[in-house]
């Protein structure tokens, strides 16, 4: 399912797709991290395909934690290597940052799925602790 | 840069509560004794740096990444298409080779997706619900960014935040946040409600609710005695979290008067919530003191704007160790303020957080408001509390209450706002709640509007959409004396709170009064008055106006001549005295000169007879008929006029003895004749007085309105017009088709004039329809005399007959000729009939020249029109002889006894069992019919 640490660009062959979420209503809630836009029983059953560190899966509170219902818009990203609006948004991977941050090798790539523009909250310290020690970037949302 | 990061941190820790400034240092602190490693934190400087605007310059879009299209789709399902568009391409598989679909919030009805080819947006759109296939719109490569770029709100709502709610009823109220669910995503905040207790209780009981929602209730406290009393179920419930009590009506809590509402963090606004002093005023409970200044102080900090403080503020520290310590601001930096402190002995600048620091004024300083509802006024500080300045301002020389904060030290004087939309300070509006007033005050987004409630001053704030229209007709209103007032007049107030005030009247709108006294310090120097509570100083400045007027210059022809009243003390009769034409005649004994004088009857059915005057009384004049040798009454006001048409017209012949030979044969009661006459005088006057008082009396009209009906059906521009038809319903036999109404007899066309065709003129047809036809008007009509006649231009027939009683019909509407007579020419208060208008058994005011008004009861009315009166209030006093004209009916109240003056039921007695507007509700005790009269025709009764 996950495609994590593969290293290379999955564009070839086929690749693990997040879970597409089953309504549109206000069960939908977005990763922090990755803002992948799931529903709230999906991110509970399965996590967040991109972040399996969080385990939201084993702890349900986690998933209040992670994910938030506040973000503004959506996207469905068939082909984050190819999408241009996935790279603008950073949903493809942090190529950019990882190059400056110097963790090439440890970054993956976002599953394609649906994902939102932006998240109105910012990850809690101890869950952007686990981002650290994962080695995963995390990025906070910009505030106006 | 550091700012922005401090934001985030307290988002973070967004279940602590808010506490103002502290905070942002601890959290600061937390993150480095958590022994965490730098880099975290540097990837968030990092992104903040420059670094990550160059790194996303280089993702712009070059022409060989894919476009975006726009694609239209189906309102409301911009996600759910994305959604499906993504869940089509996982079951096709590569063969579709769309990139990505975006949904944006504030984009309805369109997407965007992303593909090279606009084939491809083609295929993969092909076959879908919800999407229409009809244009794809590419969207320009120098535009794709903007496409994706969205901000995300700040969410910072946390207890004691001051929000604005966004939808419902509480559209743009002030909301205090109590309590926040950020897991279900909902707040608790506390607002003043908007409850309609009497439609919540009809809801309640069962009653029947009107379905659409006229007007949004005022916010006020609730009120819960007031809930009881409408029998509405009141629990009293206690809050297992809090401890607190609350008040549950409908599954509504309530507190304290506030309602306690649970609402979806979405709907909550909370930027730049900036609360009004008055706002904030309203919020604060009587318990509730320093403390809850505090907290909302806190959040109006959190609202300040950057570069709040300037070089060479004063500013006064109003937390901490340096509280109350005064100096000027020298320095700022980001959220430290160098104050140069005003005591001795202390350094020569401090360093002050922001958040530490108040504007500080001091009594005398000039000042500009530089935000909130009074921007842009100027006026001089007089005191300063707290927080809070006091300054008046230099236009309205109002006092003005506002927080140092919003206020900048200036020379400059200026008016501030004066018009927003098309409503500009000073205009007559009427609001949604058919309210009106007068535009005392123009704030940032609201008005503040002196009602027309003449017992005490009222003032609403009222925002651009609660005004329905703004009122720009001439109207007209008489004074006590009966004095035809019109805008720019002076009045004097004689009675009343303002009782000896003085000044131009401004506006005038359902008898009510708008005057501009510039020594009356309140309410912008306006006072608001009933029309019969002043008095006319001076003369009347609008007559020419008046002329000028497109409306009233239709009626010009038929205008009273100006009156120039040479003392402010007029009495009723001699209103007219400084004629010159009558010149030489006093104030007090009328219209002698008159006697034996020929003139020519100019409107109403007898309109175009010529006759001698003889007989003068009151206002009333008898004239014998040349052609029909009987004598009949008219109005002596008119009666100018009458003469004046004499001079001004010649008469035509013909003319005249058809008016009268066709009188006899429809009209045979006595009263018929003595009605008739005095219409055609009745005329003039009263065009000015459109006003606006819906109500228009009841019966009498029908008389006036025949004439001008009877010209309109024959009216060529108008054939088989609805009006002449039911017309002729109405009156088998009538004179509707005698030939001698033949359209362009010259008389005839004078009353053309006054079928405007509006609003209005629907009113006197109904009033007809309602009075019953004359035939079986019997002798009720035959008093009718009433000024209503004038006005009654009868060119629009009944068009919607019942609605007269309806509140909010075109009666309801300004320029209802049936309302100007009420106040000031009903037969109630003019009484000058010369038929018994006025009945026994009622109660009446005399009013005697140099006299008190005392109370009586009439015991007979004279034929000659006066009637005897025992005084006193139930009748037992001396018994003594007054004309019509010193007679005031006194108005029924609920539940009294009433005796019904006019209309059909003359004569009748019944209760009063309800009051609505101008109507009341009788039931008559012979049939116990309940009836809706004109209140003008009901008196109350008192048997002897």
């Amino acid at each position: 399912m996950v495609n994590l640490g593969g290293g290379g660009g999955g564009g070839g062959g086929q690749v693990a797709v997040a879970q597409i979420p089953t309504s549109f209503g206000h069960e939908l809630r977005a990763c922090l991290r990755c803002r992948l836009v799931k529903t709230y029983d999906q991110f509970r059953e399965s996590g967040c395909e991109n972040c399996p560190f969080f385990q939201m899966e084993d702890d349900h509170e986690r998933v209040v934690d992670c994910t938030t219902p506040n973000f503004t818009g959506l996207i469905s990203v068939m082909d984050p290597t190819k999408s241009w609006a996935a790279r603008w948004l950073r949903i493809d991977e942090y190529v950019l940052v990882c190059i400056y941050m110097r963790w090439g090798a440890l970054t993956g790539k976002f599953a394609p799925g649906c994902y939102t523009l932006a998240v109105s909250e910012a990850l809690n310290p101890d869950l952007q602790n686990i981002c650290e020690e994962e080695h995963v970037p995390y990025v906070p949302p910009k505030r106006v | 840069m550091s700012r922005r990061r401090d934001e985030y941190e307290d988002d973070v820790e967004e279940d602590d509560e808010y506490d103002g400034v502290d905070e942002e240092d601890d959290e600061a602190d937390g993150y480095d004794d958590g022994g965490k490693e730098r880099y975290a934190r540097s990837l968030n400087v990092e992104y903040d740096e420059e670094a990550t605007d160059v790194e996303q310059q280089a993702l712009l879009p070059s022409v060989r990444d894919p476009k975006l299209w726009m694609v239209k789709c189906a309102i409301g399902r911009e996600r759910e298409v994305a959604v499906c568009l993504m869940q089509k391409c996982i079951d096709r598989g590569p063969e579709l080779q769309i990139r990505s679909a975006i949904a944006l919030d504030h984009l309805k009805n369109f997407i965007y997706i992303e593909a090279d080819k606009e084939a491809h947006v083609k295929e993969a759109i092909k076959g879908m619900r919800n999407i229409f296939t009809g244009k794809i719109m590419l969207v320009p490569i120098k535009e794709m960014t903007d496409v994706l770029s969205v901000e995300s709100k700040a969410i910072d709502i946390s207890r004691d935040t001051w929000v604005r709610l966004k939808i419902g009823t509480y559209k743009g109220d002030l909301a205090k946040v109590v309590d926040v669910d950020n897991v279900r995503q909902r707040a608790t905040v506390k607002v003043i409600p908007r409850i309609d207790l009497q439609a919540l209780s009809n809801k309640l009981e069962g009653r029947e609710v009107p379905k659409k929602k006229a007007f949004t209730p005022p916010a006020r406290f609730m009120n819960i005695d007031e809930a009881r009393e409408l029998h509405i179920r009141v629990e009293r419930r206690r809050d297992p979290a809090t401890g607190d009590y609350f008040e549950k009506i409908e599954g509504m809590m309530f507190k304290d008067g506030f309602l306690y509402k649970n609402v979806s963090l979405k709907s909550l606004s909370t930027q730049n919530v900036q609360p009004t002093f008055d706002e904030l005023e309203k919020f604060r409970q009587p318990g509730e003191t320093g403390d809850g200044d505090m907290s909302s102080l806190s959040t109006l900090f959190a609202n300040r704007k950057k570069g709040h403080f300037m070089k060479g503020d004063r500013v006064i520290v109003v937390k901490g160790d340096l509280r109350n310590l005064k100096g000027w601001v020298e320095k700022v930096e980001e959220d430290t303020v160098h104050i140069k402190p005003n005591e001795k002995g202390l350094p020569k600048t401090l360093a002050i957080s922001d958040k530490d620091l108040c504007k500080y004024f001091e009594p005398g300083n000039h000042v500009k408001v530089v935000s909130g509802a009074t921007e842009g006024a100027t006026g001089m500080v007089v005191s300063v509390e707290g927080h809070v300045v006091n300054l008046v301002s230099d236009t309205t020389k109002e006092l003005i209450r506002v927080f140092a904060d919003n206020v900048v030290e200036s020379s400059e004087v200026t008016s501030g706002v004066t018009k927003i939309g098309d409503y500009e300070l000073h205009d007559l509006v009427v609001l949604d709640d058919n309210s009106f007033g007068v535009i005392i005050r123009v704030e940032s987004e609201a008005f503040q509007v002196l009602k027309g409630v003449p017992e005490r001053p009222d003032v609403a704030l009222a925002r651009l959409r609660e005004i329905k229209y703004k009122v720009d007709k001439k109207i007209f209103a008489k004074d006590r004396y009966k004095n035809t007032l019109s805008v720019k007049d002076v009045v004097k107030i004689l009675d009343g709170p303002c009782r000896g005030k003085q000044g131009p009247v401004e506006h005038i709108y359902k008898g009510v009064l708008f005057i501009y006294d510039r020594h009356h310090l309140e309410h912008a120097g306006f006072i608001c008055v009933k029309s019969e509570s002043c008095m006319m100083v001076g003369g009347s400045r609008a007559n020419g106006e008046r002329n000028g007027n497109s409306f009233t210059s239709k009626f010009s022809h038929l205008r009273t001549p100006p009156r120039v009243p040479t003392s402010s003390m007029r009495p009723p009769r001699g209103g007219y005295g400084g004629h010159n034409n009558f010149g030489g005649r006093g104030g007090g004994r009328g219209h002698d000169a008159l006697i034996g004088a020929t003139v020519k009857i100019r409107l109403g059915h007898y309109k175009g007879c010529k006759g001698r005057v003889k007989d003068v009384k009151g206002s009333t004049v008898r004239i014998e008929l040349e052609s029909q040798m009987k004598v009949v009454a008219g109005k002596s006001p008119f009666w100018e006029m009458c003469l004046m048409a004499t001079l001004a017209f010649a008469v035509d012949r013909s003319h005249i003895s058809d008016n009268v030979n066709v009188t006899p044969s429809r009209e045979t009661s006595r009263y018929g004749m003595g009605s008739e006459t005095p219409m055609h005088p009745s005329r003039t006057p009263l065009h000015p007085y459109m006003t606006p008082m819906r109500d228009s009396g009841v019966t009498p009209y029908h008389d006036g309105m025949r004439t001008p009906m009877r010209d309109r059906a024959w009216n060529p521009y108008t054939p088989m017009s609805p009006p002449r038809d039911n017309w002729e319903d109405g009156n088998p036999g009538s004179w509707g088709t005698s030939p001698q109404y033949q359209p362009g007899s010259p008389p005839s066309r004078a009353y053309e004039a006054p079928t405007p065709g509006s609003g209005w003129t629907n009113t006197p047809s109904n009033n007809y329809n309602e009075a019953g036809t004359p035939r079986d008007s019997g002798s009720a009509y035959a008093n009718a005399p009433s000024p209503y006649l004038p006005s009654t231009p009868g060119g629009q027939p009944p068009m919607t007959p019942s609605s007269a009683y309806l509140p909010g019909t075109p009666g309801g509407q300004p320029m209802t000729p049936g309302s100007g007579g009420l106040d000031m020419m009903s037969p109630v208060v003019g009484a000058d009939s010369e038929g018994p208008w006025f009945l026994p058994d009622i109660l009446v005011n005399v009013r005697r020249p140099g006299d008190d008004t005392t109370p009586g009861v009439i015991r007979e009315v004279l034929p000659d029109g006066s009637s005897k009166i025992a005084l006193g209030s139930s009748g037992n006093g001396d018994v003594v002889t007054a004309l019509p004209n010193e007679i005031e009916v006194v108005p029924p109240r609920k539940l009294d006894k009433i005796k019904i003056m006019g209309g059909a039921h003359r004569g009748a007695t019944g209760k009063l069992i309800g009051i609505d507007g101008t109507d009341g509700i009788v039931k008559v005790d012979d049939t116990l019919d309940v009836k809706i009269l004109d209140m003008v025709s009901l008196a109350k009764l008192v048997q002897a």
